[in-house]
């Protein structure tokens, strides 16, 4: 086993290089825990979760318009048990109809994002692998922004923006079942350049949107953001990535042996084309639904997976639910920041990428001391 | 005291304004000679010209309906841009100058980079393009040996220089100093209005379907928002590139909410928000539809003393003069040169729009 250099670490256009995480050594975070169990892997996920409800909290209880805490809390205690009221209507608004369903909605999709750079990462065996490498983001952006040009619905928006992504993934799927002996080579290419095509599209369409009436509010809508999060957001995103996430977290353990090679999977009883496929198909769902509710958000799936395995380990038993959690929290504070530090709105989409190079910058340097990314 | 403006006055202001004629020509000097007509453009470039213009292509969106205004007529016109065609097409201006329809308006991508041949097929005696955009979208123009003039965008000291540029460049500076004049001189008798001691705050949103985009502080529309005794509830931020989120508007909680013509938004699409039916201008009902008529009445355009006298009607309600209908009729006669009808004075007021809107019954006919 050979440590890898860090230039094939980073090169994104060098799909094919084999690439696993190490496992920790005894003693280190996430070492000792089997499968999802164990006491160690107990405590990772009970502090993953209070920290994601922590997180909730705190997004529920800052925001532009001024609630005090304790009003927050008799809020939110009101929907379930009847209390004296002592907020205004204002202040229950802005609690129940605006920063709930947002704190919601960037769960949902940090979740559903970070289990995306997860799965890639094991399926195609590369570490810098995200939704973006597949294609599926820019189908699914080419889609809103098409449906923005158009002047279609809020309804169309995320119609148009999931059926691209999905459509992507079909014309993946076409391109890529003429894999020979390097099929996951096949996978990215497919996908870089389908993602390619569909990004000449988006700038197309940035390229005859009228300048006075569309070109900013499909600028804004790439950008990324949750500005627009409601209820019916939430059961939009959440549906599909609860049914994505479902489908990747009960494959977890093929996924850990389809990311020991194709060979390998083979003899351990698995068809490495049709699970790589079903998680691919999970993947380009879950993917599509968080472009269709909040732009084309990058950096969560690449660099959460990469922050949550120093805890969690390389084994997908533990890694995906780890994953899904941290990103969870990741987004609600990257979102909670966009939308309290300006009285204008920061997209997300830029905050998320400001923060997450340089996250993961420093977690090549780490990795690369620690000899953690290693050929295989 | 100074007595609110009257029909009258509006009207007479066309014939007034030394003053006027003065501010106007701060940023652009015509030097008639017989040698020719010299423009100076607002990037302070001389450009030469043999005679009064005859053929001009307009690549800004404003500058075709304002070349129209100053014209009379739509002959100068040879060709414009796809967005300002478009406004053309949906507006009244296509009402008022169908032959504007047919104009060619394949002159620049929406990045307004031009298409110099298409330009050139049109032998066009002057382009007129944007300064502020950069080099790179004037000087291919200017390679191919086309009479370029620069335009800057954003304050009425810029509208005023586009009235004069475009006056001297037709020839006919004459009719530049009327409008200019009846610019200042509106703007001159609403600043003379006592302001209120209590300023109503008024947010005006470039957008509202996608993102909450509002005027901040530098703006054309925070200008006139102050020029008619109100308050910008968007003070706070500057420029008009940034989104707001709901929770900001919330926390601003303005008297008045101005609906801008820059998407499909209207005051019911505003009001359904689920989070904004507390604020005070959903439940008083003081959310507008900007009007639309020759041109967008939110930007800076020939038509913004109408503008200024609908927001003041709307924001110092008990100083109207009522005649808002009569004035619109009058300025676009002295405009374009057309008897607006009733039905088109309608539409132009977003009657329909705005039918359930607090105070906007006084507009109707």
């Amino acid at each position: 086993m050979a440590v890898s250099s860090p230039e094939r670490v980073g090169a994104r256009d060098a799909p094919s290089s084999s690439y696993r995480l190490e496992q920790p050594a005894p003693g280190a975070p996430g070492a000792g825990a089997e499968g999802l169990g164990g006491r160690r892997g107990y405590l990772l996920f009970a502090v993953l979760g209070a920290s994601v409800l922590a997180v909730a909290i705190g997004a529920l209880a800052v925001g532009r318009y001024m609630v005090p805490l304790g009003e927050v809390f008799r809020i939110l205690v009101s929907r379930l048990v009847p209390l004296h009221r002592t907020w205004t209507v204002t202040d229950q608004d802005v609690v129940v109809l605006l920063r709930l369903p947002r704190a919601l909605l960037t769960v949902v999709v940090g979740a559903g994002l970070a289990l995306c750079g997860a799965v890639l990462q094991a399926v195609l065996r590369n570490p810098v692998a995200d939704p973006q490498l597949l294609g599926v983001s820019y189908g699914a952006s080419f889609g809103g922004a098409l449906a923005i040009l158009l002047g279609l619905s809020t309804v169309a928006l995320m119609a148009g923006a999931f059926g691209f992504g999905l459509v992507v993934l079909v014309v993946v799927f076409v391109l890529g079942r003429s894999a020979g002996p390097a099929p996951t080579l096949t996978i990215v290419l497919s996908g870089v350049v389908t993602g390619a095509f569909f990004s000449a599209l988006v700038s197309f369409t940035t390229y005859i949107a009228n300048p006075e009436t569309q070109l900013q509010s499909i600028v804004f809508w790439l950008l990324g953001s949750f500005a627009t999060a409601t209820y019916s957001a939430d059961l939009v995103a959440g549906v599909p990535v609860a049914l994505g996430a479902a489908t990747v977290l009960a494959l977890r353990w093929r996924l850990n042996v389809l990311s020991l090679g194709d060979e390998e999977a083979r003899s351990l009883g698995v068809n490495p084309q049709a699970t790589r496929w079903c998680l691919l198909v999970a993947v380009a769902v879950m993917a599509s639904a968080s472009v269709a509710v909040s732009g084309a958000i990058g950096w969560v799936g690449l660099v959460v997976p990469h922050l949550a395995r120093p805890f969690s380990g390389s084994d997908h038993r533990r890694l995906l639910p780890a994953a899904a959690l941290l990103g969870a929290a990741y987004l609600t504070v990257m979102d909670t920041l966009a939308r309290t530090l300006l009285p204008t709105e920061l997209p997300v989409g830029i905050l998320t990428a400001v923060v997450g190079a340089p996250t993961f910058f420093v977690l090549l340097r780490r990795h690369h001391r620690r000899a953690v990314w290693v050929d295989v | 005291m100074t007595e609110s403006l009257t029909r009258r006055q509006f009207l007479r202001a066309g014939g007034l304004g030394a003053l006027a004629v003065a501010a106007g020509l701060q940023r652009s000097r015509a030097a008639p000679s017989a040698a020719g007509i010299t423009v100076v453009d607002q990037r302070r470039v001389k450009i030469h010209l043999a005679h009064p213009a005859r053929r001009v292509v307009t690549i800004p969106e404003p500058a075709a309906s304002m070349l129209i205004a100053i014209a009379g007529s739509v002959a100068p016109l040879a060709g414009m841009n796809r967005v300002s065609e478009a406004a053309v097409d949906e507006g009244i201006l296509g009402v008022m100058f169908p032959q504007a329809k047919r104009l060619p308006d394949d002159v620049a991508g929406a990045d307004f980079a031009p298409d110099v041949e298409s330009i050139l097929n049109l032998h066009p005696d002057v382009v007129v393009q944007w300064a502020d955009h950069g080099d790179a979208i004037i000087t291919p123009l200017e390679e191919a040996g086309l009479n370029v003039v620069g335009l800057d965008y954003g304050t009425q000291a810029d509208l005023e220089a586009w009235v004069n540029i475009f006056g001297t460049m037709l020839g006919v500076p004459g009719r530049s100093r009327q409008v200019n004049s009846t610019m200042a001189q509106v703007l001159a008798e609403l600043r003379a209005e006592p302001k209120p001691a209590s300023p109503p705050s008024v947010l005006y949103f470039f957008t509202t379907v996608e993102s909450l985009v509002p005027a901040g502080r530098g703006t054309y529309n925070d200008f006139y928002i102050k020029l008619v005794g109100a308050k910008n509830a968007a003070e706070a931020i500057t420029g008009d590139q940034g989104a707001v989120g709901p929770e900001q508007v919330l926390a601003w909680d303005p008297d008045i909410i101005l609906i801008g013509n820059f998407d499909s938004g209207t005051p019911a699409k505003f009001a359904s928000h689920p989070a904004f039916g507390a604020l005070s201008a959903v439940k008083n009902r003081t959310v507008y539809k900007v009007p639309l008529g020759g041109y967008r009445w939110d930007p800076p355009s020939q038509e913004s003393p109408l503008m200024w006298r609908w927001l003041f009607e709307l924001v110092q309600p008990a100083r109207s003069t009522g005649n808002l209908r009569a004035e619109v009729k009058s300025y676009y006669k002295f405009l374009y040169h057309y008897d607006v009808s009733e039905a088109q004075i309608d539409q132009i007021l977003w009657m329909g729009l705005n039918s359930s809107a607090t105070n906007y019954g006084r507009f109707k006919s």
